[in-house]
């Protein structure tokens, strides 16, 4: 039987290029987003361009009930997979008191339960014939405590070790878990400012798209626990390693408050 | 019997500033009956308040269309065939692909392909395919692809064509300018046996423009800055561009490329023909279309 990659956050920038970089390898997928509209026309156009075969289904992850016609969409087609790729996630950068209770579970509901929902019910289809790949999208910020990102901070730490974890748990069964910890990449007008306003060190961290999801898609087939793209960026992580996370958290502090300045000296 | 100026219809797309906006005025200004393309509805309706207060009894139109969607570029399209219905002649004497954008980075557009590739290359190859049949409802129909200089001494990337992997603005940008005298090269060979058309590609010299400020940051941005300056006045390359869309009998010679009214010759890298047959193929594919169901 025919398998799918099922790719969550599709059409965003990262899942996009996750979407492009399958479709060229030949691979079958099966998208999700909010969008319909969008996903409509990705699948489009990835089904025309690379002779594949592009399902798509749209679903809200911080949404109960869109999230079970998801499920029992899949269900009904028959549908069998063999990797997964967990992209959907969001941000609502500033302090954790100036957000609304209603940002503060939508960040829950889909950076940590829309993952493990997702991750539980694909494995569930999955195709027995062949090794299953799962990829979650956590990040450079899990490896230290983020001020003015304290909340998703922390969510992508939950994924490196809920991947890590996992992985180990899993492995005899032929499946292999990736964490893939990018720092920020020029998907969207808004990362773009933000990277701008971050200035060199900003542009140095940065990667194209298509380079990290297409390394990526590589490391997990060889089964690699984590991947952060970047030289700089895996020197970085070790800075986690070397100094207290207290005095790293008010580094980064600091750091963001300036840059936030510099921000809004531009605007 | 060839068509008097007043009788004759052009689309322009990008004609809400630098050179599409003065050739856009240009045409309309002959008493062409114009219809722009541009992306920003306010400023399509500036534009055209700009260009009746300046020319008077002009006629001129805008639609708008985000030109790296082909879900826009179809609607646009059948706008368009809407709006030409409703005249007399029901058809489209010329077709100016002139909109274009360069860009800092990668960008992923909703179909799943580049920006700069989308907008300056897909969306004028779809554009003339859904235009076809109302440019070959007229004598002598006519599609102009504005290239550029950049066009030489490039290739196309056949392995990553998005340039998904390494990502760089200006090689983007040249590759996509080379793509557009390679599909005017395509396109005349194609309709030649079955329709009266002629493809040409314009190449404006330096001109003055924002077209390098808009998508981009640092050294790209500042460089164009420093050399746009020395560029001519958009609507002096417009001229170049005007003349080739109403003199008769352009191509007697089978001349393609073009640069200040003078047929002049593209890069080798275009003229080969199997490198525009298999960018052409490819390009169906990108924008799901068949070529043969056009009659090309
Ligand atoms: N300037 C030069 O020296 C030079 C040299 C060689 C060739 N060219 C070529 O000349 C042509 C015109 O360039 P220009 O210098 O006049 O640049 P420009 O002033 O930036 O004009 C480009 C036009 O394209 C439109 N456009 C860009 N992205 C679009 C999108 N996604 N959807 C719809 N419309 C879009 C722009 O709309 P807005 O008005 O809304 O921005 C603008 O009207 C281009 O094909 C360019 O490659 C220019």
């Amino acid at each position: 039987m025919k398998s799918f990659v099922c790719i969550t956050g599709a059409t965003g920038g990262l899942g996009k290029a996750f979407a492009v970089e399958c479709a060229s390898r030949g691979w079958n997928l099966f998208l999700t987003d909010l969008s319909g509209k969008n996903l409509e026309n990705l699948s489009r156009g990835l089904a025309s361009t690379y002779d594949i075969e592009a399902l798509y289904y749209p679903c809200d992850l911080a949404n109960d009930g869109s999230q079970k016609d998801f499920f029992a969409y899949i269900q009904k087609e028959k549908l069998e997979f063999d990797i997964l790729i967990n992209v959907a996630g969001l941000d609502f950068e500033g302090f954790f008191t100036e957000r609304t209770p209603q940002q503060i579970r939508t960040i829950t509901r889909v950076n940590i339960e829309g993952n493990l929902e997702m991750t539980y019910a694909i494995l569930k289809a999955r195709d027995k014939e062949k090794p299953f790949r799962i990829i979650n999208v956590s990040s450079l910020a899990a490896f230290y405590p983020m001020p003015i990102k304290a909340m998703y901070s922390a969510s992508k730490r939950f994924l490196l070790n809920f991947s890590m974890a996992l992985r180990e748990e899993l492995r005899p069964a032929g499946v292999t878990v990736t964490a893939l910890c990018p720092a920020g990449m020029p998907t969207t007008e808004g990362c773009r400012q933000s990277i701008e306003s971050q200035g060199f060190a900003g542009r140095l961290t940065t990667k194209n798209v298509g380079y990290v999801a297409s390394k990526t898609i590589d490391h997990a087939l060889k089964g690699h626990a984590v991947y952060i793209p970047g030289l700089l960026n895996r020197m970085l992580r070790f800075v986690g390693f070397m100094f207290p996370s207290g005095l790293l958290a008010r580094a980064i502090c600091e750091r963001w408050k300036s840059t936030r300045k510099r921000k809004e000296a531009i605007l | 019997m060839e068509k008097t100026e007043k009788q004759k219809t052009a689309v322009v797309t990008g004609a809400t500033s630098g050179i599409g906006l003065a050739i856009a005025s240009e045409l309309a200004a002959k008493g062409i009956n114009v219809i722009g393309i541009g992306r920003d509805s306010e400023l399509c309706k500036k534009v055209k308040n700009n260009i009746e207060s300046l020319y008077g009894d002009v006629r001129i139109e805008y639609l708008t269309a985000d030109l790296s969607k082909l879900s826009h570029i179809r609607q646009l399209s059948s706008n368009i065939k809407n709006m030409a219905n409703s005249e007399d002649d029901k058809s489209i004497d010329i077709l100016i692909n002139n909109a274009a954008t360069v860009s800092s980075w990668f960008v992923g557009t909703e179909d799943g392909l580049e920006l700069q590739f989308a907008v300056n290359h897909l969306a004028p190859f779809l554009l003339t395919h859904e235009l076809l049949p109302l440019l070959a409802a007229c004598s002598q129909g006519r599609v102009i692809t504005v290239s550029s200089s950049s066009h030489y001494r490039t290739r196309i990337r056949w392995n990553d064509i998005l340039m998904r992997k390494n990502y760089n603005c200006l090689k983007a940008y040249k590759q996509s300018k080379l793509a557009n005298v390679l599909f005017t090269a395509e396109l005349n060979r194609r309709s030649e046996s079955n329709m009266n058309l002629i493809a040409l590609a314009a190449d404006p010299g330096l001109v003055n423009t924002n077209i390098g400020l808009k998508g981009t940051s640092g050294i790209v941005r500042w460089v164009w800055k420093k050399r746009s300056k020395k560029g001519v006045n958009p609507k002096k390359a417009a001229q170049s561009i005007v003349y080739l869309a109403l003199t008769p009998d352009i191509n007697r010679f089978n001349e393609i490329y073009w640069k200040d009214c003078k047929p002049k010759r593209p890069g080798r890298y275009a003229q080969k023909e199997d490198n525009a047959s298999k960018l052409w193929k490819i390009s169906e594919k990108m924008c799901g279309i068949k070529s043969a169901d056009y009659g090309l």
